[in-house]
């Protein structure tokens, strides 16, 4: 029923473009918004035959068990390949509602357009539910007339042990967030090259819905990272992985945009520009849906594996087709007025950064898909590990980093070479002053300190924005500062949250410099036995096989005593688990975390030749700024999408003329709403 | 077989799951510039995905070749010569290999000449642009934009 609704959604949609008859948008409209109805429907009842144990259902027994928590029977719908597309739709379905919904009454030109493109992808997704990979196939049997009936076996396969972890219930939604909600923006902007919609008013209504999907993005990219970290058990939290790239993909690209949107608003320039950079990462969004849910290229976090590789081919060609044409016959509808004032400005700064965003993923998409190139001209495949892409990419992402700290401070138009000097000497000092440190403190790697010194520098031109702008702020109403930070950032939330944003990529930056000096030790151990790694010893203290928390598991635990410089400092019980349902182990890392570093400790199993405990332990410094950055990002995002709050005096310096003209009104009446903002 | 007796059976098999303890911190090296070859694609020591008998082998051979003091790239050649140039962790810098250097390579010159060419040009451009009228709507936007600049 949902595909019968988005094929009318599509077909009325582009009846009533074309007629222009109220009633035909309205009720494609309607049967847009009723797709998320019944995709919910179909959602709810996969995960109530979850809940209810029903086996007969192959998804259900393929991914399920009795003994599996109730937790994780929930997540256990996004855990394979035809669970997960429903998922897909159904996210989408849900974006889609809400944009028609929001914008019902508005818009009403561009409105119709918007409705049909999102109808178009839900279409896609909806046919892979019904016929490539639907979730509520039944397992059958003959009977003995030979006729087929439905059979239930006594209990399922269970759910990968690797994704039974309470991340794995976060994470995936929170990417396919990003994901799915990457269809918006590029609706709307499909939209309005179809309709010719005057302005930059779709970049406006999208404005929100790009940051929330970037938002769910990189809180996904980030979780999963954590996942990898804590689940997997080799000491790293990024590995290169396809699965990991192709959500690495759109993310740069919807970052460019964020970017150069600013370009568009502000001067009117890059507007085909901007188009090509919403629909690079929309395709690249069902590029990497189709890395992680096809076979096409081998990875161990791809959960689901199949022959649909051809039907993401397909619409892949058909968006490319269809962008392509919309764009060469509304050409003229994108010519921008491109005038630059000086070499040295913000808009520089900003074509360089898209450049640098894109390069970078340009670097990650020809190493991720090497392979299959070499497998398709050579007949033999070439792998591109870490140590290629950390290569490439590396000097990449310090020159973004570089940038990160640049952009802000050059002035749009043009920048004076003494506001060069004022705004960049303490930021530069500082940074150079920090990196010297670090250095004085061990950090003696070279991409190690550079990415350290940068850092240093970014955050104190960060702090040197805000510092300046309060400072104007206490000037002219005696504030205190923090009060006065307060102010400047609620009165432009976009900027300033933009800026909370560039400080948790310094955090970020900061751990991943920390990588440099990883250190792992690995020690065939038994009771007694020591493993000096850092400041740390570890004393293994006994080998046991708990009672079970679960029927879903069993497990074998090391108890290690940690040292720290000889004083004991805690317990720590990594472990090895075995889940009988899906017959594989699992390992259980035990993780201390500090500022510093992580005392990363893995039960890695039994030796062969001697049958002794193998431990794999790690030390890796700053691991946990990474995370914390991740914090500090979303609470940046979440203040970038707060409308601005005026201060009063704006208030009042805006109304004087209209004051004059309309006496009687009194100021608020008198006010013209666009006149109060500060601009986003 | 009853549930108690498979889990025994589980249980024994999770004990004896290979994993060796490298030997040297030279065998550990080596290893990180080879992937495993199970098709997880992961380097070879962090491979340690749930039932990969590959990498346990691998290592496995890979210490017998640092035990015998066999130098770094012949041990790796004995690997290229088993399981072909997939085994190694990054392309060649020779033959259809070297294409995955040089296009990051490329697209970072390319990029930037298209980039600047444009600077260039946008600069031109508004270097001949005669002095136009200004439309209201525009100067009232760059009003506004500037307030917002001076204000912040």
């Amino acid at each position: 029923m949902a595909l019968v609704c988005a094929i009318y959604a599509i077909v009325a949609g582009i009846a009533g473009i074309g007629t222009r008859h109220p009633l035909l948008i309205k009720s494609a409209r309607n049967a847009g918004m009723a797709v998320c109805l019944l995709v919910t429907l179909a959602t709810a009842c996969l995960v109530s035959l979850f809940l209810a144990d029903d086996f007969s259902l192959a998804y259900v027994a393929g991914h399920s068990n009795r003994d599996l928590p109730v937790f994780y029977k929930f997540a256990a719908l996004w855990s394979g390949q035809e669970g997960s597309l429903l998922f897909w739709s159904w996210l989408l379905s849900i974006y889609a509602f809400i944009a028609l919904f929001a914008n019902r009454k508005r818009h009403p030109e561009l409105m119709p357009y918007v409705g049909v493109v999102l109808a178009c992808v839900q279409l896609f997704f909806l046919l892979l539910n019904v016929f490539a990979a639907g979730p509520f196939s039944v397992l059958a049997a003959p009977s003995e007339g030979g006729a087929l009936q439905v059979v239930a076996p006594a209990d399922g396969r269970g759910l990968n042990p690797l994704l039974q972890y309470p991340e794995m219930v976060i994470h995936p939604p929170t990417l396919y967030l990003g994901y799915v909600g990457f269809t918006v923006p590029f609706a709307f902007a499909l939209a309005a090259l179809l309709g010719r919609y005057p302005g930059e008013k779709w970049i406006h209504i999208t404005r929100r819905w790009t940051m929330v999907a970037w938002c769910f993005q990189s809180l996904g990219i980030l979780l999963g990272a954590h996942w990898a970290y804590a689940v997997l058990g080799w000491g790293g939290y990024w590995g290169w992985d396809p699965v990991e790239n192709a959500s690495l993909m759109p993310w740069l690209t919807g970052t460019a945009f964020l970017h150069s949107v600013m370009m568009q608003e502000k001067r009117g320039m890059m507007k085909a520009w901007n188009f090509w950079l919403v629909f690079t990462t929309f395709g690249l969004c069902i590029l990497g849906t189709m890395l992680t849910r096809s076979g096409v290229v081998s990875s161990v976090h791809a959960f689901a594996q199949s022959s649909i590789g051809p039907w993401f081919a397909g619409f892949l060609a058909f968006i490319l087709a269809v962008c392509l044409a919309a764009y060469l016959k509304n050409r003229d509808y994108l010519r921008s007025d491109n005038q630059l004032d000086s070499l040295v400005s913000r808009e520089s700064s900003f074509l360089f950064n898209n450049l640098i965003l894109l390069l970078a993923c340009v670097a990650v998409i020809s190493g991720t898909l090497f392979p299959v190139l070499t497998e398709a001209v050579q007949g033999t495949q070439i792998s591109v590990g870490p140590p290629f892409f950390n290569k490439v990419n590396i000097p990449i992402g310090l020159f973004l980093l570089f940038l990160t700290g640049v952009g802000p401070l050059l002035a749009w138009r043009k920048t004076s070479l003494d506001s060069l000097k004022r705004n960049f000497a303490w930021p530069l000092i500082g940074g150079l002053v920090f990196g010297a440190i670090c250095i004085a403190q061990g950090a003696r790697d070279f991409y190690a300190a550079v990415s350290l010194t940068l850092s240093g520098f970014v955050a104190l031109t960060i702090a040197s924005e805000f510092w300046r702008g309060a400072s104007v702020i206490r000037a002219r109403t005696g504030s205190g500062f923090l009060a006065a930070v307060g102010q400047l950032t609620m009165r432009n939330t976009r900027r300033y949250g933009g800026y909370v944003v560039h400080f948790a990529m310094v955090l970020i930056f900061i751990g991943l410099a920390g990588a440099a000096f990883n250190q792992d030790k690995q020690l065939e151990m038994q009771p007694g036995s020591r493993l000096d790694i850092g400041p740390y010893t570890l004393v293994l203290q006994a080998f046991t096989s708990p009672p079970p928390e679960t029927p879903n598991y069993s497990a074998e635990r090391a108890s290690i005593e940690a040292l720290r410089e000889g004083r004991p400092l805690m317990m720590l019980y990594p472990e090895r688990r075995t889940f009988p349902a899906s017959e594989v182990t699992s390992t259980m890392v035990a993780i201390h975390s500090t500022l510093n570093e992580d005392l990363y400790v893995v039960y890695a199993g039994r030796s062969p030749e001697n049958g002794q405990p193998v431990i794999h332990a790690y030390l890796n410094p700053l691991v946990k700024w990474i995370w914390l950055g991740g914090v500090v990002l979303m609470l940046g995002t979440g203040l970038a999408l707060l409308p601005n709050r005026q201060p009063a005096f704006a208030i009042v310096r805006a109304a004087q003329p209209e004051i004059a003209l309309a006496p009687a009104e009194g100021v608020a009446a008198a006010v013209p709403q666009g006149s109060l903002r500060s601009g986003d | 077989m009853s549930r108690r007796l498979i889990l025994i059976l589980l249980l024994a098999l999770a004990a004896s799951a290979p994993a060796a303890a490298q030997k040297t911190p030279q065998a550990r090296s080596i290893g990180k510039r080879m992937m495993c070859m199970c098709g997880c694609n992961q380097v070879l020591t962090e491979c340690n995905h749930v039932g990969c008998t590959v990498s346990a082998e691998m290592l496995a051979k890979l210490d017998q070749q640092v035990a015998r003091s066999e130098p770094e790239d012949l041990t790796i050649q004995a690997f290229v010569q088993e399981y072909g140039q997939k085994v190694l962790a990054q392309p060649p810098s020779t033959g259809f290999g070297a294409l995955a250097w040089i296009t990051p390579g490329l697209a970072a010159a390319l990029g930037t000449m298209i980039v600047w060419t444009l600077l260039v040009r946008w600069r031109r451009q508004t270097a001949t642009a005669a002095p136009a009228t200004v439309a209201p709507e525009v100067l009232a936007r760059v009003r506004r934009e500037l307030d917002e600049e001076n204000e912040a």
